[in-house]
């Protein structure tokens, strides 16, 4: 007896009692939907954390934290900019140094008719746009020209032109940073998700940011590596650089990618296990629905083993149909289960702006795991059809 | 076709043993048309599952067609019953929710028989029990004729040599009894060896020698070789 044979039988006998077929499903569908949904939001949290530490373009930032001595022989210095036109220079010397990009921000106040709020102002260059998504929702973005030239132009947050402008389009308008007129040339977009709150926010180009505030320094610095297996070299190597440049010891510093992966791996793994175990027990739970519903199908066909058995089904025949049955049921309840955990997943990815990654290895473990239980829990109601009597059973009321 | 040699069969009942049959010794040849009589408790049911492959024998020995087959395993008696055995039940046994096609495939399914097949041998088996408008028809729409008819289609369409029918008019009416009863002597008729049990002595004419049973032993036969008056 073929195996399609079987597969039809299954989904008849299924479908004669489709309300206790779907009952007994949802055990498998929540357990199979439960684990999808905590592994697509648990790899995509994973994904998104150590994009963050690593940047998307085998980026990596350089920080400057001064040593206890150097804070006390001038106190100022957090309030200085770390890094210098020079250090740039140098760093972009480095063979494994693609590109550096620095950028400096402060805090100002931006002033537009009567109003006046207190935003923050950053002055980017050229590269910090090619690393650095920023959408523009109306007007236009920088072009090279208003980076060399040194234009008093601006990029506005949608945060700040809904509170200094009341929601209308600024482009074009001037406002004054720093007390300097300064034109609004383009709006960026809404950042999205609900983790991310929108901040007022301006944008100059570094030349004209330099003239605005008088000075040429930079609070912080990025550097792309060449390739990403050059990304903790070209790291290590700028910050031995710029503690050679500036003469401190360990004060200029990147962030040990190793250890952060390996912290997140941990905390992974941990949440893998809870998930895990929490998961399995639900599945165990629905596992033993689907036998106990097996057992009760067995009974109630008793008569249907004997005639099957009086025609020449083998124990081994009878076995097989009931497991198979059994593995039906829960295949299509971890399917369903699949579709659903999937679904929830991006529906919580796309309120919550946190990627879900359903990986085809999830996929089809899902479904290979729904059908061993299917088997597992299968196999002893199964075994109690095949070792029925065929005389009693044809007997049986 | 059918030999017992000193069949007995026993079960333990507590600490007591109760003996169904006591040396049952018979045979029945190739295309015979057998009747076993007996009252209730006899020992006719067990002596029908024994024939019938379903049950074993305590001690003794059945060749049926030649084969040993009180020593062959479940397996060896299942693909008998398969292939050389038809069974026709009282309560017709048929699957409730399949059509009367599809319980006439059933032995074809387990026999591995492909789909094609099946259906063509199924479809001529019920035209030829004059079901050819009922194909489709669950056994719940179909008459207690009708049911019994789609069974023997069932039980013959495997060509078994053996057909055995267990108290097959036990749940009809009298003219629809004569009917079936007519179908089986057309199947002897045209070779099939058959084994009816019945406890009505009207039933029991239609074959050619009656085996009466009475607990547990075969009475010596004082009705061989009676014609049945058609």
């Amino acid at each position: 007896m073929s195996f399609m044979e079987n597969l039809v039988m299954a989904l008849n006998s299924l479908k004669t009692h489709k309300m206790r077929s779907i009952l007994t499903m949802l055990g498998i569908v929540i357990g199979v939907a439960a684990v999808i949904i905590v592994v697509a939001i648990g790899q995509g949290g994973e994904a998104m954390l150590k994009s963050q530490f690593t940047g998307s373009a085998n980026t990596i930032e350089v920080f400057y934290q001064p040593s206890e001595e150097e804070i006390q022989a001038n106190p100022n210095i957090l309030l200085q900019a770390p890094f210098k036109q020079e250090d740039i220079r140098a760093l972009q010397q480095l063979p494994e140094v693609k590109q550096v990009v620095a950028s400096s921000t402060t805090m100002s106040a931006a002033r537009y008719q009567k109003d006046s709020k207190d935003i923050s102002v950053t002055g980017i260059n050229q590269s910090y746009l090619q690393l650095n998504d920023l959408k523009v929702e109306s007007g236009r973005n920088f072009t090279t020209a208003d980076f060399l030239g040194g234009r008093r132009a601006a990029l506005i947050s949608n945060k700040l032109k809904e509170e200094l402008f009341k929601g209308k389009n600024p482009v074009g308008s001037i406002m004054t940073v720093a007390n300097q007129p300064i034109e609004i040339i383009g709006v960026l977009e809404k950042p999205t998700g609900i983790l991310s709150f929108g901040s007022m926010e301006v944008y100059l180009p570094f030349q004209t940011w330099k003239v605005v505030y008088g000075s040429s320094d930079y609070t912080q610095l990025t550097i792309q590596a060449a390739s990403a297996e050059q990304l903790q070299t070209a790291g290590k190597k700028a910050s031995s650089l710029l503690n050679k440049l500036h003469n401190t010891e360990n004060s200029y510093q990147v962030i040990n990618m190793e250890e952060i992966s390996q912290g997140i791996g941990q905390v992974t793994q941990i949440m893998t296990l809870i998930i895990g175990s929490i998961a399995g027990i639900s599945l165990f739970v629905g596992g033993i629905g689907v036998m106990n519903i097996m057992l009760v199908s067995v009974t109630e066909r008793t008569r249907e083993i004997g005639i099957r058995m009086a025609l020449g089904a083998t124990r081994g025949q009878v076995l097989t149909q009931f497991l198979i049955e059994s593995m039906t049921l829960t295949l299509i309840g971890g399917i369903i289960g699949i579709f659903f955990g999937w679904g929830t997943a991006k529906i919580v990815s796309l309120f919550a702006g946190w990627p879900s990654l359903v990986s085809w290895q999830v996929v089809a473990g899902g479904v290979v795991f729904s059908m061993v239980i299917g088997m597992v829990f299968g196999i002893l109601p199964a075994n109690k059809a095949s070792k029925l009597d065929p005389i009693e059973s044809l007997r049986y009321e | 076709m059918i030999q017992l040699e000193s069949i007995t069969k026993s079960f333990l009942l507590g600490k007591e043993t109760i003996h169904v049959l006591d040396d049952i010794n018979l045979s029945i040849q190739e295309g015979e048309f057998v009747a076993i009589m007996g009252p209730s408790g006899s020992g006719k049911s067990t002596l029908m599952n024994i024939i019938g492959c379903l049950d074993k024998p305590s001690t003794g020995r059945y060749l049926l067609d030649g084969q040993d087959v009180s020593s062959y395993n479940d397996k060896e008696l299942a693909l008998v019953r398969n292939q050389s055995i038809g069974f026709v039940f009282q309560q017709f046994h048929l699957l409730p929710r399949l059509t009367a096609i599809k319980n006439v495939e059933l032995p074809m399914i387990y026999a591995g028989i492909s789909k094609a097949e099946r259906h063509e041998k199924a479809e001529r088996a019920l035209e030829k029990m004059g079901l050819s408008d009922r194909f489709n028809y669950l056994p719940n729409a179909l008459s207690g004729g009708q049911k019994q008819r789609v069974a023997i289609a069932r039980a013959m369409v495997n060509n078994p040599k053996l057909i055995l029918a267990d108290e097959p008019t036990g749940a009809l009416d009298t003219k629809t009894s004569m009917s079936i009863m007519n179908l089986f002597k057309e199947l002897n008729q045209e070779g099939a060896t058959i084994v009816v049990v019945t406890h009505e002595p009207e039933i029991a004419e239609f074959a050619s020698r009656t085996i009466m049973v009475r607990d547990g032993f075969i009475q010596p036969s004082e009705a061989l070789d009676r014609r049945a008056p058609l």
